[in-house]
């Protein structure tokens, strides 16, 4: 499909707290002075050998992460991917992960444009794989961990969680929607594409999505990325752990494909779901406090519902974008692709390129998506 | 999603449809809260049914009003998340946006300064310090009685004060840690200093106890809220505080504030002395500032001295004191003033209190005023009077509310020229909380309270002996004959006699001035206990300490501010520091702490060494902590001592203290704490570690692998 706007490269990068500081400096230095951070945790596995662990589902622990974004030009892409992975040190697992993905900037206020970056092409020793895709999956709140434990017990990856708040239908309801709660989680896994069939059959079945008000998922095509793979921790018993050998040799392969899932798996097997697809994701970035109206704005002119999460804008303290604040919103709405002229001139006449939201709005292709829709 | 409908306007919701909504939604809100109340009140119930073994009197109406602490909890913990947090955080992100540094801090002073006087957590210690003796603690009862005003507004100052402080903190990205070392320190020389003086060392319990019991359930979340959303705005990204700190300087700077009130006040009151000196003539002059009037002088005299320091004020002359009673017998409006307006107030006390001759004064007659039918019942009974309970609690609860939303609503409107986003959401959060609010109150005033102070009197039956006041016996046609002798092995000589209780024969001692030789009558107060062991023994004791601390551990987990705290600390952190453990650390940090302060109390232990020490130990460890953790830690201790822990802790402290024998209760809630900051901060540093760790294993976990 043929989406409007400059195509440029988004890059996430999901690192634990404590290594996220070094990150940010180093991008800073090389140029990347719009960057927006998400607090999030990551859950991991805590591998533990008593007795009880035999009655009890595995225990998991979470960890603080940040997820770290920006839109930069599409020849940065690479350079940017191996500065990232090396300040992290992402050659050891569980340290984080990052990717990066294709998208469109549709429209923007004049400070909210790609980052203008230049660093030489570089090697690195860090494995970067290729053919990924992300799966966001957005259930009320409370039920984040028990989604998330589907990816790690699965040995699919490690899965980041972070709030937002969800608007649709429930806003049209008057003052009885505070009987329905707004909170949300969003979960999302990076994997590679060959797992994301099982993933997103799993997560759809233990979420209930195919139930009214239960939730949505949704997966997106990722260019490239370093999948963080140590699903658990503790106590290891062999000379190399599980993630070592499969990063190891994914390496020896070239790619992923050798460890493709049969869809059989699994007693019962992956069950023929109707995805819906053509869906495009609709993502704006406006000021905070800005979000809730303009999310309105979009709804009425067709978009069924959105998530609207906090962002941190990042920046020094000289910055020539300081005119932004530094609390920001990201609202991901999913829609098709004949809405997103209509909603794009909704947001203009609302004014979410001016200077009182400094909107941008970058689109991405959605490979498919579920949830409950009426019979 | 795809599924959109064009529809702009609202989705007209059925009846029933709505109420299928609304019932889960109801019922999912009432367990939480049941869930959080039931601990303290089954607990309350079962120890004093099981272990003292007396029975709850007044039980449908404490069942009544624990009924409506629940709901009351339910409504209002929902008011805040609707309306109070919203309104706070919108005026916090727009407030720095739209106006300079200097707007921002008067609004943090105002706003501080309101919500000292919106909540009557202060008035609840002056309730305490009714039972303060003149004598012991003249400068106590100075600051509790005459000039509690000047305390409250000394209060109210420090809080503005300190949430000014809090905004300007936020704004230089300090870090809370050298604010916290030097307000700390200065606490510890002020309690040093005053522990030296015989005046100040008393007031050294009312002060920490001041700084404990700001910040209320209305005050501390709408404060939270506006800090959030101030500290995003102006914070840099490192600053890691993440908007906390606002609560625990409003707990530390009040306590200077009433310091240094009572540093002023001084030079003005004497010095403490017994009883008998301080009604002497020759002290008037020097007692003058505590009292009033001189009718105010003779009323706490009469009802609070013993004979003997009624004979001393009047020149230890009798016969003065019999003339001054004939006077007010026949003066009315005499009686009237030093009565404090009460009519019958003085019949009351010459019932009650005074000696065969003084009734003889009063009545004319030496008779009992039974027979005479004056109405001597107390004027404590209290009448169930609905509408009066329900009128005064609610608009406690409407000034609370108004008083703290009025100047945001003001600041919003005219100051930032914003409109507020889901208004009708906002107001109906307000006006659950205000419901919730006086809901709430009812009950603890009709449950709670009473729950409380009569487990909190009987408590000192598990390692003494007490007298149970409300259950006085007579036996008519006493036949003194009975009474047999004992020795003790002092040699001191102890009359008792036996009587018959259902089935069994009980000692009770003899004390001759329970007969009434006109009526035949013998009166007397039975008594109870020890349960445990002799009397003063360690069990009894134990027993007392255990309870306080599953009372404080309790009562802390039902506390509406806590819980609005735990939930926006798991909010900040994205859900890593979830609600329930800092709910547990903070509660078992207060269990303790309230029953350090309980033995405070029975072991008469200065305050000062139950302070200092602690607060020592926590500059050292909020060195070693991590800047996330010590705002989250001293902020979560700073919430606690709200509407459920405040009354039961004092009525047990009361109660014990009354029969321990101390000058004044105060000092539990300042032990209370600061116990939770070092739990909190203790389970932050293994956090820390157990984080630390997890890096440098996946560093070390690599070195044997292939390199990647």
């Amino acid at each position: 499909m043929n989406l409007p706007g400059k195509t440029v490269c988004r890059i996430t990068a999901l690192l634990n707290r404590s290594i996220s500081k070094e990150v940010i400096d180093a991008l800073r230095e090389a140029g990347v002075i719009d960057l927006l951070l998400i607090p999030a945790r990551s859950p991991v596995m805590e591998r533990k050998r008593t007795g009880w662990s035999l009655f009890t589902k595995g225990a998991m622990s979470e960890d603080p992460v940040d997820i770290l974004f920006f839109i930069v030009d599409k020849e940065m892409e690479i350079p940017l991917l191996h500065l990232i992975a090396e300040k992290a040190l992402l050659h050891f697992p569980g340290r984080g992960s990052v990717f990066s993905e294709e998208v469109k900037l549709a429209l923007g206020h004049d400070l909210c444009q790609e980052n203008r970056v230049a660093l030489p092409q570089t090697e690195t020793s860090v494995h970067v794989a290729e053919r990924l895709a992300g799966v966001f999956c957005i259930v009320q709140r409370g039920n984040g961990d028990h989604i998330a434990r589907i990816p790690l017990e699965s040995g699919i990856s490690v899965p980041s969680i972070h709030f937002g708040i969800g608007k649709g239908v429930r806003d049209k309801m008057g003052l009885l929607r505070i009987t329905i709660p707004a909170d949300k989680e969003i979960i999302y896994t990076l994997a590679s594409a060959y797992d994301t069939d099982l993933l997103m059959d799993r997560m759809i079945e233990v979420a209930k999505l195919d139930q009214p008000g239960k939730g949505f998922i949704y997966e997106v095509p990722i260019k490239r990325g370093v999948i963080n793979m140590k699903v658990t921790r503790g106590d290891q018993h062999q000379a190399a752990s599980i993630e070592q050998l499969v990063a190891a040799v994914d390496q020896l392969k070239g790619g992923a494909e050798w460890r493709r899932r049969s869809a059989s798996l699994g007693k019962k097997g992956v069950k023929k779901r109707n995805y819906i697809h053509h869906l495009v994701d609709f993502t704006l970035l406006c000021d905070g406090g800005t979000g809730v109206d303009l999310v309105k704005k979009a709804l009425s002119a067709g978009a069924a519902g959105a998530t609207i999460a906090h962002v941190k804008h990042i920046r020094p303290a000289d910055s020539p974008l300081s005119a932004l604040p530094p609390v920001r919103e990201e609202c991901n709405m999913a829609v098709t692709e004949d809405q997103i002229d209509s909603i794009l001139s909704a947001l203009q006449g609302a004014g979410a390129f001016t200077d009182g939201c400094h909107g941008q709005v970058q689109l991405r292709r959605v490979l498919r998506a579920f949830t409950y829709f009426p019979k | 999603m795809v599924a959109s409908d064009k529809t702009n306007g609202r989705i007209s919701v059925g009846f029933h449809h709505a109420l299928a909504l609304l019932i889960p939604y109801v019922r999912d809100r009432l367990a939480k809260q049941v869930k959080s109340v039931w601990l303290i009140i089954v607990y309350l119930i079962l120890f004093q049914t099981l272990v003292l073994r007396i029975g709850v009197s007044d039980a449908t109406v404490i069942a009544l009003g624990i009924g409506l602490v629940v709901a009351g909890l339910t409504v209002f913990m929902e008011g805040l998340l609707l309306g109070l947090m919203p309104l706070g955080e919108r005026v916090g992100l727009k407030l720095p946006q739209k106006s300079t540094l200097p707007v921002v801090l008067i609004f943090a002073l105002i706003l501080g300064f309101l919500a000292t006087l919106a909540e009557p957590s202060i008035q609840i210690l002056q309730t305490t310090g009714r039972s303060v003796k003149a004598w012991e603690a003249p400068l106590l009862y100075l600051m509790l009685t005459n000039h509690s005003q000047a305390l409250v507004y000394a209060v109210g100052v420090g809080v503005g004060v300190a949430v000014l402080l809090g905004m300007f903190r936020f704004y230089r990205s300090w870090s809370l840690k050298p604010l916290i070392y030097c307000l700390v320190a200065g606490l510890i020389v002020f309690t040093a200093w005053a522990y030296r003086d015989p005046n100040m060392i008393h007031i050294t319990g009312l002060a920490w106890d001041c700084g404990a019991v700001t910040t209320g359930p209305v005050t501390v979340p709408l404060v939270l809220a506006l800090g959030i959303g101030i500290s995003r705005m102006v914070g840099s990204q490192e600053s890691g505080s993440m908007g906390f700190g606002l609560v625990t300087l409003a707990s530390l700077v009040p306590v200077f504030a009433v310091f240094l009130l009572g540093a002023f006040y001084l030079p003005h009151v004497p010095a403490p002395m017994k009883e008998i000196d301080f009604f002497k003539t020759e002290n008037r002059e020097k007692i003058k500032p505590l009292f009033r009037t001189k009718e105010e002088l003779t009323h706490y005299l009469l009802l609070n001295a013993t004979p003997a320091g009624q004979i001393a004020f009047f020149d230890g002359k009798p016969e003065k004191m019999t003339e001054y009673l004939e006077q007010l017998a026949k003066d009315t409006s005499l009686r009237k003033t030093v009565f404090a307006g009460d009519p019958d107030g003085f019949y009351r006390w010459a019932a009650f209190k005074g000696t065969e001759e003084l009734r003889l004064i009063a009545f004319e007659s030496p008779e009992s005023p039974k027979l005479l039918g004056v109405n001597t019942s107390a004027p404590t009974a209290e009448e169930f009077n609905v509408l009066d309970l329900l009128k005064r609690n609610l608009s406690v609860a409407l000034k609370a509310i108004a008083l703290l939303t009025l100047p945001l609503f003001l600041v919003l409107f005219l100051v930032l020229r914003e409109k507020l986003q889901q208004a009708d959401e906002v107001f109906l959060g307000l006006f659950f909380c205000i419901l919730g609010l006086g809901l709430f109150s009812i009950g603890i005033e009709l449950g709670l309270d009473k729950l409380g102070t009569q487990v909190g009197n009987r408590l000192p039956s598990s390692f003494k002996s007490i007298p149970l006041h409300d259950q006085k016996r007579t036996i008519l046609e006493f036949d003194p004959s009975l009474v047999q002798r004992s020795i003790s092995p002092d040699g001191q000589k102890h009359a008792f006699f036996y009587t018959k209780d259902g089935s069994r024969y009980v000692a009770v001692p003899y004390d001759e001035k329970g007969y009434d030789a006109a009526s035949r009558e013998y009166r007397f107060t039975p008594t109870r206990g020890p349960l445990f062991g002799h009397e003063w023994s360690l069990w009894g004791i134990g027993v007392v300490l255990f309870f306080a601390f599953v009372l404080g551990y309790g009562a802390t987990l039902a506390e509406p501010a806590l819980n609005a705290m735990g939930l926006t600390v798991e909010e900040l952190t994205a859900g890593t520091f979830r609600k329930a453990l800092l709910m547990q650390a903070v509660a078992v940090g207060v269990g303790m702490g309230v029953a350090l302060g309980i033995a405070k109390l029975i072991w008469h232990i200065p305050l000062f060494w139950l302070l200092i020490p602690p607060y020592g130990l926590l500059l050292f460890i909020t060195r070693i902590s991590s800047e996330e953790f010590v705002n989250i830690g001293w902020d979560s201790a700073g919430v606690t001592t709200g509407p459920v822990t405040v009354p039961l802790v004092l009525a047990m402290g009361l109660g014990l203290g009354s029969q321990v024998g101390v000058t004044e209760g105060f000092g539990i809630l300042a032990t209370a704490s600061v116990c939770p900051i070092l739990t909190t901060l203790a389970l932050g540093l293994l956090i820390a570690r157990k984080r630390k760790a997890v890096l440098t294993e996946s560093v070390q976990a690599t070195k044997e692998g292939s390199p990647l």
